[in-house]
């Protein structure tokens, strides 16, 4: 089967670019076109039988992920699964199963099971993981191995793979010089960096990086690269290590589309509000507008117990700014892991963030949707609010346990609703409250 | 004398001396903005209370929270609970928006207990009287107004939102160009109606000068309300907002040279794409008086989590020059908020403020900032809850801890720990 992006230059519209554009309300054209540039990806592994596809880019509505996984001893793979679920029921538009330890290859692929959604992994997890079993150390992984699992992972059906193409010793030495507050922020990245500083050798994605792509074209797998240094404090947001990761990740973007693979690229972090918009544009232009998968962005480090608010209004500039899809971020960041109501609230706040970005951003969709429920509002429609609001579940019952006990439809204002006075003078309602 | 006019004077009051000290700015600095009017010190003359905050131009946001009774549920000693978690939660002032039960006992609870500013909008309590007393909210009388705000005043409230920025002239530009959520503003919609039943001007319009001199004698700082604010994206910057804002700006005008201290008050649904244009527009139609906002909301669809809308559009807003957030709490849009709602309100607009004071200033939350960065890197879990905007999930965390750090991936042998040693970092 002909790779989507080198069907899209050849100019064959695909079922999936059908499926996504009547999703989005573009034309089929439009899908083609943007995938040929590699400004849209769509996420979908020709093993991964019943995932429906998603498009992920410039000029469609942004896109959420949540992040599941196993991670040690205190995790299991139907609380993972169920976990996959609720995020599901929330609206993400796609999962990562980020499990670095216990029986990782069953969840996976029960993940891959358990949902239509496109789910994207982090192989480096479990090359590691394997290593320390099978060697007694992760520092003795092997580069074999690695590929091993970056295959066996694709070959099971993931839609997307995380990998630190970009994490180079060049790119470390700088950190180290330059004094980054916080260089150990990656996960992977910061196992991939001690695996390479202990083996005195460059990042074997960066170097066997035609391996990397040979895999993901077998699969029509789409390349996400992480960012080993993605900044994990303000102070080191836009440092020479972010940016020349970012540079060589330009590189690669390149590269990986003339294989015919379809590439985007994950950011930050923590990022000072008035660095967003600069962060995006320099993605968007060393990165030749690849899609942007953000992390949050944070705004400010000192949220913990918080960060999903912290990261919705990172998430909103980001997303009116141009990044396209966001990783959700939890209650639970920077504490621990987060139970099913954390996933569902990080679901809801990336979801929120991405639909203020749409909106300010003018997206039909959008701008219909603010209006649908505003004109709900005015009706004092209480049954079309609730079915509009973006979960509908949590409204209705924050309604019915703050109202609902009242003899007022809505106790905020009870008897003086502002709504209810002013329609009899100026709509045409004419029930009587003064 | 009033704040305004002792800066004008020259003199440096003690109000003035405090704001300068928590600000880490020259008392000078903020003699002169109050003076020129880009910062106001919300502090009755009749009232003593323990903290004094400064709002305005160079200036940390600050946080605002509403508490009080509704017709539906008038019980004052949940309102006292929700004053008390809040201001544990780290407000910075109140609104008291009392509608039902006891408003004057209500408020006074409030002006008690508070230690922070209190403000309060008189003309719910002029217009829910009216309805006790008369019959109907649009029986009231321009005088009942003006005897609630003297009273309040008198009471000891240290700022108070007036919707005198509203006449028909904008109630026509309202009508003819139409909108989807007309009057959203409760203030605003008691008024409106009183103005089209009664067929009379808005008297807070109309006897402007009553009303300063009333602030004045108590030095309470006006804060202009906007009584036609947009209530969804789609009215955001329509004609009626800015006829509205216009109308305020001459208000502000009238007040300044009153010397009256004075802010004003805006939106409520704004699009992200509408932020820096609301801002902008405000500060140069009022005279670069400080903005009051609600929010902003940057979307309509999330009831349930306004907090969170409110957060987003709060800090954007706060980057584009915004003084002072005025919470939302996850019940907006369907019922009176419960403690932990309030709570939730302050903590998210919190971190919007801080957000934004980081960006605005770089002085003091930066620092803040780094040394979280910090310890977080040092792996000292009581100075990261020392240094939280909200401490209280950290606490919980390291109660649960059970002090393995045995790397989930590498169990003894860590890689990620050979790179911490390489940082120096270990």
């Amino acid at each position: 089967m002909a790779l989507l992006r080198n069907s899209a230059l050849q100019g064959t519209i695909t079922p999936e670019m059908e499926q996504v554009a009547q999703k989005e309300g573009v034309s089929p054209e439009f899908i083609r076109q943007k995938v040929a540039e590699g400004k849209i990806v769509i996420l979908r592994n020709t093993n991964h039988h019943n995932v429906v596809p998603v498009a992920i880019g410039d000029g469609l509505q942004t896109k959420v992920s949540a992040s599941v996984g196993l991670y040690g001893r205190n995790t299991s793979i139907s609380e993972e699964i169920a976990k996959i679920k609720v995020a599901a029921e929330a609206g993400t538009d796609a999962i990562m199963d980020l499990s670095v330890s216990g029986d990782i290859d069953t969840m996976r692929k029960e993940a891959l099971a358990a949902t239509s959604k496109p789910l994207g992994t982090l192989p480096l997890y479990q090359a590691l993981a394997e290593a320390s079993q099978k060697y007694g150390s992760s520092l003795k992984m092997k580069v074999e191995d690695l590929f091993e699992v970056i295959e066996r992972q694709a070959a099971d059906g993931v839609d997307f793979l995380a990998l630190h193409c970009g994490t180079t010793m060049d790119v470390i030495e700088r950190a180290k010089r330059e004094g980054r507050i916080d260089p150990l922020v990656s996960y992977g990245g910061s196992h991939l960096i001690g695996w390479m500083v202990h083996n005195g050798k460059e990042n074997p994605l960066y170097e066997n990086f035609d391996r990397v792509l040979e895999i993901a074209a077998k699969y029509d797998v789409t390349v996400s690269f992480a960012d080993g240094m993605r900044p994990g404090c303000l102070a080191d947001s836009l440092d020479g290590a972010q940016v020349q990761e970012l540079v060589i990740l330009g590189e690669l973007v390149q590269r990986t589309r003339e294989a015919g693979v379809q590439v985007m690229v994950k950011g930050p972090g923590h990022v000072p509000l008035d660095q967003l918009k600069a962060t995006i544009t320099l993605q968007k232009s060393l990165c030749k507008g690849a899609p942007y998968f953000v992390f949050g962005p944070l705004v400010t480090d000192t949220a913990a117990g918080y960060d999903h608010i912290s990261a919705a209004i990172g998430g909103a500039i980001s997303s009116w700014a141009g990044a396209e899809f966001l990783c959700y971020v939890t209650p639970a960041e920077h504490i621990g892991l987060p139970d099913k109501d954390q996933v569902r609230q990080g679901v809801v706040a990336a979801r929120i963030a991405a639909h203020c970005g749409d909106l300010a951003k003018g997206m039909p969709e959008a701008v219909k949707w603010d209006l649908e429920m505003s004109l709900a509002r005015r009706e004092l429609d209480w049954e079309k609010q609730i079915s509009l609001a973006i979960d509908p579940v949590t409204t209705e019952r924050v309604w019915k346990e703050r109202s609902g006990d009242f003899s007022s439809k809505c106790s905020m204002c009870g008897q003086y609703c502002a709504m209810e006075i002013v329609s009899q003078y100026l709509g045409n309602d004419k029930k009587h409250v003064c | 004398m009033t704040q305004v006019l002792a800066a004008r004077a020259g003199k440096i009051t003690e109000e003035m001396e405090i704001v300068a000290a928590q600000e880490n700015v020259d008392v000078e600095f903020i003699r002169q903005g109050v003076a020129e009017g880009t910062i106001v010190i919300p502090k009755n003359k009749k009232r003593d209370r323990s903290k004094i905050c400064g709002i305005g131009k160079g200036l940390d946001i600050k946080v605002n929270a509403l508490i009080g009774t509704s017709s539906d549920r008038d019980q004052m000693e949940m309102e006292a609970r929700k004053l008390k978690a809040a201001e544990e939660a780290g407000c910075h002032s109140f609104m008291d928006l009392s509608t039902g039960g006891d408003i004057d006992g209500m408020r006074r609870q409030t002006l008690s207990l508070a230690s922070v500013a209190v403000g309060s909008v008189p003309l719910y309590q002029a217009g829910v009287e009216a309805i006790r007393k008369r019959g109907s909210i649009v029986e009231m009388t321009p005088d009942d107004m003006f005897e609630t705000i003297e009273k309040q005043a008198a009471d000891g409230l240290d700022f108070m939102a007036i919707h005198s920025a509203l006449n028909f002239d904008v109630l026509k530009t309202l009508q003819k160009t139409g909108r989807v959520t007309d009057v959203v503003s409760r203030g605003g919609s008691f008024m409106t109606g009183w103005m089209f039943h009664n067929q009379k001007e808005n008297p807070l319009y109309e006897q402007f000068d009553r009303l300063l001199a009333i602030m004045k004698e108590y030095d309470v700082v006006l804060s202009v309300g906007d009584a036609i604010r947009p209530g969804s994206t789609a009215d955001s910057l329509d004609q009626a907002q800015l006829k509205g804002l216009m109308v305020a700006g001459e208000l502000v005008k009238k007040a300044l040279e009153a010397g009256v201290q004075v802010m004003v008050e805006g939106p409520g649904h704004v699009p992200l794409n509408h932020i820096e244009t609301t801002m902008l527009l405000q500060k140069r139609l009022c005279y670069n008086v400080p903005y009051y906002i609600l929010g902003f909301l940057a979307t309509d669809i999330a009831p349930g989590y306004d907090h969170i809308t409110g957060a987003i559009g709060g800090a954007y807003a706060g980057m584009c020059g915004a003084d002072f957030l005025c919470y939302l709490t996850p019940a907006e849009h369907l019922g009176l908020p419960t403690e932990e709602d309030v709570r939730a309100g302050v903590v998210a607009t919190r971190i919007a403020a801080h957000a934004a004071n980081i960006s605005r200033r770089r002085q003091g939350a930066w620092e803040k900032d780094l040394e979280m960065a910090k310890a977080r890197v040092a792996l000292d879990m009581d100075r990261q809850i020392e240094l939280a905007i909200n401490s209280d999930k950290l606490l919980e965390a390291k109660a649960e801890d059970d002090g393995d750090q045995t790397c989930a991936v590498c169990g003894d042998k860590c890689a990620a720990q050979v790179a911490a040693e390489y940082f120096g970092i270990a």
